[in-house]
This record gives C-alpha cells, sequence and structure tokens, in this order.
C-alpha cells in the first residue's frame, strides 16, 4: 500500500527522516517495501492570475500578470491554453528548481519572462491524471504560500505490506494510529461525526431490504446538489500520490475515504435506482451484470449482489455496475458504506476472478463501525464541498462493542519470557484505542477499540503488548529440553544414504518434481508406456508443470541430455502415483552415470558390471546384507542388460543399462546406467558382526571352463560352491572368453576356486581331490568341459 | 712368502676383481657364492690346508678366517654403496608437481542438503528430533488445522498446486507441526525438513518448489525468548559467532504472538550500503515464527493452560543463499556441475 508522508503528517508528528519511520514501522509489524523519494522542488508559490493578454509579437503566446502576494505581480510570458483570469495555479519564480530546470527570467519575443506556470507533470505528478496544460489551484489558497510545503509534494512515500490480520491499517489513518501509539504522540484523527443533515424536505428517501444474513450493515445516505467539476487540487495530489487517479469530485471523496479510513463506499447516481430501493440478495441464477470494468458476467446464487427493484446493481463489496454508475451530469447520488461477509466477498471475488482495491479489503474482517465513520467523513467532505447532505439510514444489527478479554498479565511473561508492570501494560495497550478497566492486581478487563476484530485472546493482546514496548525487549534463553521419544530414524537412512553415494562417486542433484505432457512423448517416441498413472495439478501455473513425477528417472535423464557430459549423479525425493482415486506418495531414489562408449564386444558391457557394483556397495552400506542379481525386464530398461537386486527375496533395486531407444528420445549422446533403489523395502541395517578367519594357510586352483553361452556365472559359482563344501571359501569368476578359441555357442570362464581348512593347512591332495568334485558336477549339471 | 701366503694374495686379487665388476644386487650375490659359498673359493681353500707345507698349517685355519671375514665385510660395504648409489639417483630424479593431477572420482552432496544437514546437526545437538512428512497433504494440515479456516484471508499467501478440493502439494511445512502433535504428547521437540510448492513464478529469489524447516518446541514453560536462544544459536552455528538475531512483529494465524526472524548480515554486518546480500539494511531476512497459537495447541488435543511451545518456518534455500553466497536460486534446481562442484 502506497503511503504518502504528506498525508500521514496530517494525523501524527513524526521524525523528518523517512528511513525512520519505515524502519519503526518494520518493528510494529508494517515492513516497508521501498521508500520513494520525490524530486527537489523549490521556489513554486501560488498565484492568481490577474490580466492576461495576447502577446503582442507572438499568436500563441500570451502575456499573464499574476499576484503572488508579493508587492509587485509576476509578469509570465505563457503558451498554455488552459488558462484564465482569477485561476490559482503554481507559479515558479525566478531562482525555483523543477525536476529537469531551474527558472530563470528570460525575454520571450521582446517580453521579460519572470517565472513559470506549472503543470503537474513538472511538479513531478503523473501529467495524465490531471489538467491538459497548468494545474489548477483551490481559490482558497493564500497566495504566495509553498505549493510544495502545501501539498507535502517533497515527501517520500513509503510502499507499506500489511498482513491480512489488519485490514483497519489498510489505511493511512491506521498507519498513523500505529505511528501515534509506538511513539506516544496524539493522534489527530479527522472527525467522523455526521454533519447536520440539510432541513430541506426529506422527499423520497431511499430504503434498504437486507435478504442476505451476509449483509451485517449497510448505510444508505442521500446526497444531492453534487458540486460539478474535480474534486479540490490537495484532495486530487494526495490521491495520485496514493497511487489513484483522480476522476470526479464525488468519485474522489469515496476513494480518499477508503484509503484513509480502509472502509470502502460505493455511490449510486440516484435516478438510476429503480424504485430508489436498495435491495441485498444473492444474485438470480442467470442474472447478467455489466461492471464498472466494462465486463458483462453471468452470476449464480454464490454471487451477493445488491440490486434495485428491477436487476442488480453490482457486486457486493467488489465492483460496481455500470448502469447506476455516477457521471458527470449525475446531481444526486446514494451513497453505500456496508459490512459484508469476508468469506462470501472472497468467495465471489475468486469465482469471478476480480479483485478490486474494495474487493481485497472487504474479504477481509472489516469492523462495522468502520461503514457509520466512514460514511459520516464521505458526507462531511461532500458537504464541505457544497453538497445538500440528508440523514443516513442505517439497516442491519446494532453496533456492539468488540468482546472485552479478561487478561492476566502473567500471560506476558508466560509467552514472552519477561515480565511487566501493570502501568506498561495499560500504557501500551491504551496507545493502541484499547479501553482498559482494572480488576485486580495483574488483572484486568480490556476491550478492544471498534475498528479491531483482529483482538479475542489473551495471546493477541501479548502480541499487541510487545509489538509497542518492543520486540528487541525479548531476550534470547537457552532452554533445557526433556527427553522424548520421536524418531529420526527416516532422515538419517536418507543422510546416510546420500553419504554413501557421494563416497561411491556420485553427485546429488534436484530436479523439478513436476513436468509437462513432454515427458510423455519422449516416452511414446520411444516406444514405451509409462510405468505408472501420474497425478495431475489442477492449476499449474504452466503447463511444464501439469504432472506429478511417478519417477526420478525423467528428471535425471533429461538433465544428463542437458549436461551433455559423462556425469554421475543421484536423486532423492518423493515419486506420486495415482491409484484408484487417490494420490500414492512414495520416497525414491535413483542414481546414474553416463560414460564414453568403450571399445568391448557387444557381449560384454562393463558399464553394467561398474553399475552392479556400485548398487551392491551401496546396499550393503545400508543393510549389511549383499543382495543376489537376478536378470530383470522392466520398461525403460535395455531388455538384455538389467537385473533386479534381491534380499530374502524382496527386490530392494533394479539396475541396468537404460533402453537405447530412451536415450536417444531424451537427447542423451552416450550410454546410460540407471539404478533405482527401493527404500520401502530396504531392511534395517544389520550390525556386521567380525568372523575370525581360520589360522590355517588357503590355497586356489584356476579352471578354464567351456561353457553353454547360456549358463550363467552365478550358476557355476553355485555348483561349484555346493560340489565342495565347506572347504570351498570362494568362487570367484573373473574372466570371460567368446570367440574362435572355443567351439561355435559356447563360451569359456576363468574361475578361481579358494580353498581352506579350518583345523590344518590343506594338502595338495585334498585340494585336488575337492577340485575334482566341483569339475564333475559342472561336467554334470552344465555340460561344462575343462579348456586345456 | 709362504705358499697360504701367495694363494691368498691371488684370492683377494680374483675378488677384487669381481668385486669391481659387481654392479648390481644379483652381481653381488653371484660374487658371495663364487668365494664365500658352500663351494666357493674360500672353502676350497680350506680344503687343500692339508696340502700346505706342514708348517704352514697350524695357523692356517685362522688366517684363512681372517680373509674370509674381511671379503665379507668389503661385500657388505659394496653392497651399501650399491645400495646408497641406487637411493642418490632415485632421489636426484625431479618432476613437475604443477602438471594437473589425475583426478579422483568424487561425489557430493547437493547444497540444499549440506544446508539441512548442518541445520539439524545443530537441533540434533539441542535434543531435537528430526521427521520428515508427505509433500501431498489434505488441505486440513495445511490449513484448518492451523487456524485457517475455509475462507480466511491468509490462504491466499499461500498459493498452491491443486490436486483436488481437498489435496495439494504442500506450500509449507507446518502440517509436520499437527502430524507431530496427534502423535506425541508433550514435550515434543522436532525439526522438520522438506519439500514444499507454490505457485510463484520463478525468478532469481523465487521457485515453484523449494525447501523448508519447520521447528516446533512445546513444553511447560516455553516462551518467545527460548525462540530467540535457540534461533540465535542456529544463527550463530551457520554463519558465525558474531551473528544477531531480531524479531519484528508478524502475522501468522498459527502463531501469536508472531514474529519475522532478522540476523545480521554476515557479508557486510550492516556497514556496506551496497551489500547486495542485505540491501544495506545490515538485515537479512531468514523467515516466520511465533508462539503456537492456542488454538493449534486445542486442535491436537493439549492444553494452552499447561504446555506452551514456538514454532517456526525457515526457507532454506535462503539460508544457502547467505551460507554459500549463491546469488541466484534457480541454480539450485539447475544443477549445473560447476556449481555441484565448487559446493559439493
Ligand atoms: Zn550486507
Amino acid at each position: 500500500m502506497r503511503v504518502p508522508i504528506g498525508w500521514l503528517r496530517d494525523y501524527v508528528d513524526l521524525p523528518d527522516d523517512p528511513q525512520k519511520i519505515a524502519d519503526r514501522l518494520a518493528m510494529l509489524g508494517f515492513p516497508v517495501e521501498q521508500i520513494e523519494t520525490r524530486p527537489v522542488i523549490s521556489g513554486v508559490v501560488a498565484g492568481r492570475i490577474t490580466t492576461l493578454e495576447k502577446h503582442p509579437q507572438a499568436d500563441r503566446l500570451q502575456v499573464a500578470s499574476i499576484d503572488i502576494g508579493a508587492d509587485a505581480p509576476v509578469v509570465i510570458v505563457t503558451a498554455a491554453t488552459n488558462v484564465a483570469v482569477d485561476q490559482v495555479i503554481p507559479v515558479a519564480v525566478a531562482g525555483a528548481h523543477l525536476p529537469d530546470l531551474t527558472i530563470e527570467p528570460r525575454k520571450m519575443r521582446g517580453i521579460q519572462s519572470e517565472g513559470m506556470m506549472c503543470s503537474a507533470q513538472e511538479l513531478a505528478l503523473p501529467g495524465e491524471w490531471f489538467e491538459d496544460g497548468i494545474m489548477q489551484l483551490d481559490a482558497d489558497l493564500p497566495l504566495g504560500s509553498d505549493v510544495v510545503a502545501a501539498f507535502g509534494l517533497s515527501e517520500a512515500v513509503l510502499d507499506v505490506d500489511v498482513t491480512s490480520n489488519r485490514v483497519d491499517a489498510m489505511s493511512i489513518l491506521g498507519i498513523a494510529r500505529e505511528l501515534a501509539a509506538a511513539y506516544t504522540t496524539p493522534l489527530r484523527a479527522p472527525s467522523f461525526v455526521q454533519p447536520a443533515p440539510t432541513d430541506a424536505p426529506a422527499g423520497d428517501l431511499p430504503r434498504v431490504t437486507l435478504e442476505s444474513a451476509d449483509c451485517k450493515r449497510f448505510i444508505a445516505q442521500r446526497i444531492a446538489d453534487l458540486p460539478a467539476g474535480p474534486a479540490p487540487s490537495w484532495m486530487r495530489i494526495r490521491l495520485a500520490l496514493a497511487g489513484q487517479r483522480p476522476v470526479s469530485a464525488a468519485v474522489d471523496v469515496s476513494n480518499y475515504v477508503m484509503l484513509e479510513t480502509a472502509q470502502p463506499l460505493h455511490f449510486y447516481d440516484a435516478a438510476k435506482v429503480a424504485g430508489r430501493h436498495l435491495v441485498v440478495r444473492d444474485a438470480h441464477p442467470g442474472e447478467t451484470l455489466l461492471g464498472l470494468d466494462g465486463i458483462e458476467r453471468t452470476l449464480d446464487d454464490r454471487a451477493l449482489v445488491v440490486a434495485d427493484e428491477r436487476e442488480a446493481l453490482g457486486l457486493a463489496g467488489v465492483l460496481g455496475g455500470a448502469a447506476s454508475q455516477i457521471t458527470a451530469t449525475t446531481k444526486e447520488l446514494l451513497l453505500e458504506s456496508a459490512t459484508f461477509t469476508g468469506a462470501r466477498v472472497r468467495r465471489m471475488s475468486m469465482a469471478l476472478g476480480v479483485r478490486t482495491d474494495a474487493s481485497s479489503r472487504h474479504e477481509k474482517l472489516l469492523a462495522p463501525a468502520l461503514a457509520d465513520a466512514a460514511a459520516a467523513r464521505a458526507a462531511h467532505l461532500l458537504w464541505a464541498l457544497g453538497a445538500t447532505v440528508y440523514a443516513p439510514q442505517i439497516t442491519g444489527a446494532p453496533l456492539c462493542a468488540p468482546k472485552a478479554i479478561d487478561f492476566d498479565a502473567r500471560s506476558v511473561e508466560r509467552l514472552l519470557g519477561f515480565p511487566l508492570e501493570d502501568a506498561e501494560i495499560r500504557r501500551a495497550l491504551q496507545a493502541l484505542g484499547c479501553t482498559i478497566e482494572p480488576l485486580a492486581p495483574g488483572h484486568m478487563r480490556v476491550a478492544p477499540p471498534a475498528w479491531r476484530t483482529d483482538l479475542s485472546i489473551p495471546a493477541d493482546l501479548v502480541e499487541e503488548i510487545a509489538r509497542i514496548v518492543g520486540y528487541d525487549r525479548v531476550v534470547a534463553v537457552n532452554h533445557a529440553i526433556a527427553p522424548h521419544t520421536i524418531e529420526s530414524h527416516d532422515f538419517h537412512v536418507e543422510e546416510r544414504l546420500a553419504n554413501a553415494l557421494a563416497a561411491l562417486g556420485y553427485r546429488e542433484i534436484v530436479t523439478s518434481a513436476l513436468h509437462g505432457a513432454r515427458l510423455f512423448d519422449i516416452l511414446r517416441r520411444a516406444g514405451l508406456t509409462p510405468s505408472h498413472l501420474s497425478a495431475e495439478v489442477r492449476n499449474p501455473l504452466s503447463e511444464d508443470q501439469r504432472f506429478l513425477r511417478y519417477s526420478l528417472a525423467p528428471g535425471i535423464c533429461e538433465y544428463l541430455a542437458r549436461v551433455d557430459a559423462p556425469m554421475r549423479v543421484f536423486e532423492i525425493g518423493h515419486v506420486f502415483m495415482r491409484e484408484n482415486g487417490h494420490v500414492a506418495e512414495v520416497p525414491a531414489v535413483l542414481f546414474a552415470f553416463t560414460q564414453e562408449p568403450g571399445d568391448e564386444p557387444a557381449w560384454r558391457d562393463s558399464g553394467f558390471l561398474r553399475l552392479k557394483g556400485d548398487t551392491q556397495a551401496l546396499v550393503r552400506r545400508m543393510t549389511g546384507v549383499t543382495p543376489t542379481a537376478a536378470r530383470d525386464r522392466r520398461t525403460g530398461a535395455h531388455p538384455g542388460k538389467s537385473a533386479a537386486f534381491l534380499i530374502e527375496g524382496r527386490e530392494v533395486a533394479t539396475c541396468g543399462r537404460l533402453d537405447p531407444r530412451a536415450e536417444v528420445a531424451f537427447g542423451i549422446r552416450r550410454p546410460t546406467y540407471v539404478c533405482n533403489l527401493y527404500l520401502d523395502s530396504l531392511p534395517d541395517l544389520v550390525i556386521p558382526r567380525y568372523v575370525p578367519r581360520p589360522k590355517f594357510p588357503t590355497t586356489y586352483r584356476d579352471l578354464a571352463l567351456v561353457l553353454p553361452l547360456d549358463v550363467e556365472s552365478a550358476r557355476v559359482a553355485e555348483i561349484a560352491q555346493g560340489a565342495i563344501g565347506s572347504l570351498c571359501i570362494g568362487v570367484h569368476i573373473f574372466d570371460e572368453y567368446r570367440g574362435p578359441q572355443v567351439p561355435p555357442g559356447r563360451k569359456s570362464l576363468a574361475v578361481r576356486v579358494t580353498l581352506q581348512r579350518n583345523d590344518a593347512t590343506i594338502t595338495d591332495e585334498q585340494a585336488d581331490e575337492a577340485v575334482g568334485h566341483a569339475i564333475a558336477a559342472l561336467e554334470r549339471e552344465l555340460g561344462a568341459q575343462l579348456r586345456t | 712368502m709362504s705358499e697360504l701366503a701367495r694363494n691368498l694374495n691371488a684370492l683377494d686379487e680374483r675378488f677384487a676383481a669381481a668385486l669391481a665388476q659387481a654392479d648390481d644386487e644379483r652381481a653381488l650375490d653371484a660374487v658371495r657364492v663364487a668365494f664365500l659359498g658352500r663351494s666357493g673359493e674360500v672353502t676350497v681353500l680350506r680344503r687343500s690346508i692339508g696340502r700346505l707345507p706342514a708348517h704352514e698349517r697350524p695357523g692356517a685355519g685362522k688366517e684363512i678366517n681372517d680373509a674370509a671375514l674381511a671379503m665379507e665385510a668389503r661385500l657388505e660395504d659394496a653392497r651399501a654403496a650399491l645400495q646408497r648409489h641406487i637411493f642418490d639417483a632415485d632421489l636426484a630424479q625431479s618432476i613437475d608437481v604443477t602438471f594437473p593431477a589425475i583426478a579422483p572420482v568424487e561425489g557430493s552432496l547437493h547444497p540444499i542438503r549440506r544446508v539441512l544437514n548442518d541445520v539439524c546437526a545443530y537441533f540434533e545437538r539441542r535434543g531435537f528430533s528430526i521427521v520428515l512428512g508427505p509433500e501431498v497433504e489434505p488441505d486440513y494440515y495445511v490449513f484448518d488445522a492451523l487456524n485457517i479456516a475455509t475462507d480466511h484471508p491468509a490462504r491466499e499467501g499461500f498459493d498452491s498446486f491443486f490436486l483436488s478440493d481437498t489435496l495439494l502439494l504442500r506450500p509449507h511445512t507446518s502440517p509436520m507441526q499437527i502430524r507431530t502433535m496427534q502423535l506425541h504428547t508433550p514435550p515434543v521437540a522436532v525439526i522438520a525438513p522438506g519439500k514444499c510448492y507454490r505457485r510463484d513464478a520463478v525468478d532469481a529469489r523465487h521457485l515453484y518448489q523449494f525447501n523448508q524447516i519447520e521447528g516446533l518446541l512445546v513444553a511447560p514453560g516455553i516462551h518467545f525468548g527460548h525462540l530467540k536462544g535457540t534461533l540465535l544459536g542456529m544463527c550463530r552455528h551457520l554463519f558465525g559467532p558474531d551473528q544477531q538475531v531480531r524479531f519484528r512483529p508478524s502475522y501468522f494465524p498459527f502463531t501469536e504472538p508472531s514474529a519475522e526472524v532478522d540476523t545480521t548480515c554476515p557479508r557486510c554486518a550492516g556497514f556496506v550500503t551496497q551489500c547486495k546480500m542485505c540491501g544495506g539494511s545490515g538485515w537479512i531476512e531468514l523467515g516466520g515464527a511465533g508462539m503456537v497459537h492456542p488454538n493449534v495447541l486445542r486442535e491436537v488435543g493439549y492444553d494452552p493452560e499447561t504446555v506452551s511451545g514456538w514454532a517456526f518456518g525457515f526457507g532454506i534455500e535462503r539460508l544457502g543463499l547467505i551460507r554459500y553466497d549463491i546469488d541466484d536460486v534457480r541454480r539450485y534446481l539447475e544443477n549445473d556441475p560447476d556449481f555441484l562442484e565448487q559446493l559439493g
């Protein structure tokens, strides 16, 4: 919210330095986003044009004589066309500084011009919001008075953040009230008393009917004989500084009062309200309304409207209608100052997609008392401009004071950690407008002021007290935490996992959990189908954030394609699947690497073996158990180069070469290897137990076995181990060969069998005999032959 | 000259010649075998004592032994000299130590996790547990239970991604306050880190996907000062021993009183008017905090008369920006290899 400091000073005495004011506001809970300083302008005074003559030498120039309250008038040559005798205008006299120029006397076509008449633009106001030409000031401005000082044109404008609980402070007066309390200085609030109503005959006063409980209070007031022309210049300049475009006297008064008090008003052209009857009701389904914004909307009964006897005139608290809007020819208006249910206004504003200054205030908890105050203020301002004001008609529940709160002074210490004397508590709360009735020492009954709707429990008052005495009073202390039994297990699993993957040489990345439909195109191009149904966001900000990821793989693949260099990465994050009507969410872990293609035969893939090694090491680190690997096929993986890892029959990981079609579809230009770890299936870490090895020496035998191509290494190891029994402490397959040295359809495996006795040194004969059993079993079961 | 003396002289000459020829360890061994071995020349000489003139025989054994010992010693000297020579040659070698290293395969943790681990380490040391929770939440946990009823204006501040009328991606980690308190009775001391999502347009300061860390301490007698003490400790742990913490009033429906928490700018300590990190104010905003609202305590079945508590929710990205001088939050989701390498 834009807060011109010059306007604030009307209500409260403040330090000169805007930064000081901003700092104090921040410590009251109103952070200042920006301090907009105004350009330095000096030497501009109010003057009245006394004579105006055509320049004898120039058709398009005029020579004005201007009374600036000095002994002699100032003569100014001007090209402006909107000037006339008796106008009061801003005059930049010789020596004046304007944002872009310094004024000096100069001859214009033979006549000495001693200054310049100023436009709004020249006074650093938005030129298009004011007269085209010289700015018009109010006739009652003392001639020669400093225009910059009179209108606060040099004062900075603060952009203040107001939290949603403080709708009362979405106003200049609200901010002034806070500062007055903080500086313990009096507040000069304007009068909120209705002007004495006209004694003209009442005539046909408006009628109001509230058909919906969502209107709490409705003040209607007939105001006639509206002034023609613009609002006074002080009001127009204030509105402009606050960022509101001046329109006409009546509209400006309504905006001015809203900015001043936070209460939005609406003015109807009285002649356009059928039956002079205002009805607050639910919209009829199908009813249409052309808004002030030029948009016609079709309504349903969720909308709350203010209607006359014929049709809806406006959306209550949100937007007026075009049909009943006041115009330059409006002679008489009906003022509306109302309180609606915030939730209703908010829902309507969201459903219809229309947000206005009014709705952003009405949707919060505006105090009903503000409706009365704002009506009175507007009536007063219009009356001062010469309008005829009739008595207000108030409909709705009677005003009741906000509920008083029984306050125990000890709650200050309980919540803030430091005690306060009753007197200090009273001072702080009274400064904010609370009324206090002492009950007993340390006890009081606190009645919040009428404009505050956010104070209802003692904790609310504690915050108010803290704001005034200063949050700096809170002293940092340490607490002793009592033992409690909440587990940090999941976090530590994740932490260990991340550390283990980093130790294996993978870098952690974080990718987006939201993706677009493009992923499905990529999968389709690769001939793949998604492994799960995706959960979908209803209100994505952009199309590439429509779906929740069901796997970490696509994000990592896109990343690897983008980086386009060999990389080893991992990600830990949640994935989401749509499963019969609900969204399943599971933690997922994925690591992957790309490497330059190697020079190796098609039947060997060292990238896979490396990935398998990392997978087994990781699982061992996490569980204490080495998982077994088995051939696996699933979508996304190369069908011949993928494995599942099992612990006691439970799948804990799958890994493999990425389907080459997916690599191409994602745009990855290197072989890619991916492992999925299933965190939910991973057993807890088994603390390893140390088993001493027998102290007797080991021996080994190396065998070259020729086997059918489809025999898997694990089977060879298993049979050898089984045939020898406990004497065999390891079967290690350390090489594979395929090629001309072995018959077609066969391969050769190099196998080392390691043997050891736990009671004596094993002899060569014992070793040979044991290995002989193994060879026999391998021949029998797998058709293996010893290669010679 | 006696025959023995002649023989010994001749032996010595041959030994000296062989020794001079030997220029490595193996050659020295050969010399030893040839002269001092089981069937070497010294042994041959010893066996020939019987053929010496009778008067020479009595002292011959000792003389031969002495000669053998002397040869042994010379062999040892030669061996030592050879060793010295090898070392000298090796030590004379020199390489270009500025030549680029052979790079190890290095892994790393994401900067977000690194900050998070630092924060968690601090809180664990102070007796807090670390809890994790879902990212897709029913609106009950995100709003209603946190004193943000339907139509509450504060809902607007949480521009959330909705999956259905009631299901959304959590826009903050505060649902974990409710989940934790519903599961446990006081005292409760937890922090809850995790991903959050908001419909924010991405720029240097905003991401639609970000991380928060929630803190919650509920026990009898807990007040604002405890919150300040804890956060002061956290800031000093993360940013240095001179950090200060400041509370500013603010508004959150689930805390009362509420505060925005600032810490002193660790880069300029408020002395640089053009400081990029703090804009010259000397303070950096960390996030929101406050005393848990009585309605929230009641919602989870706690008695606001007997226990009180504080809670906070900070952005982890922001803590990282401060800790690592990161200029743009988008870098967290870009994972540029150079970024990962520098901060890993
Ligand atoms: Zn700084």
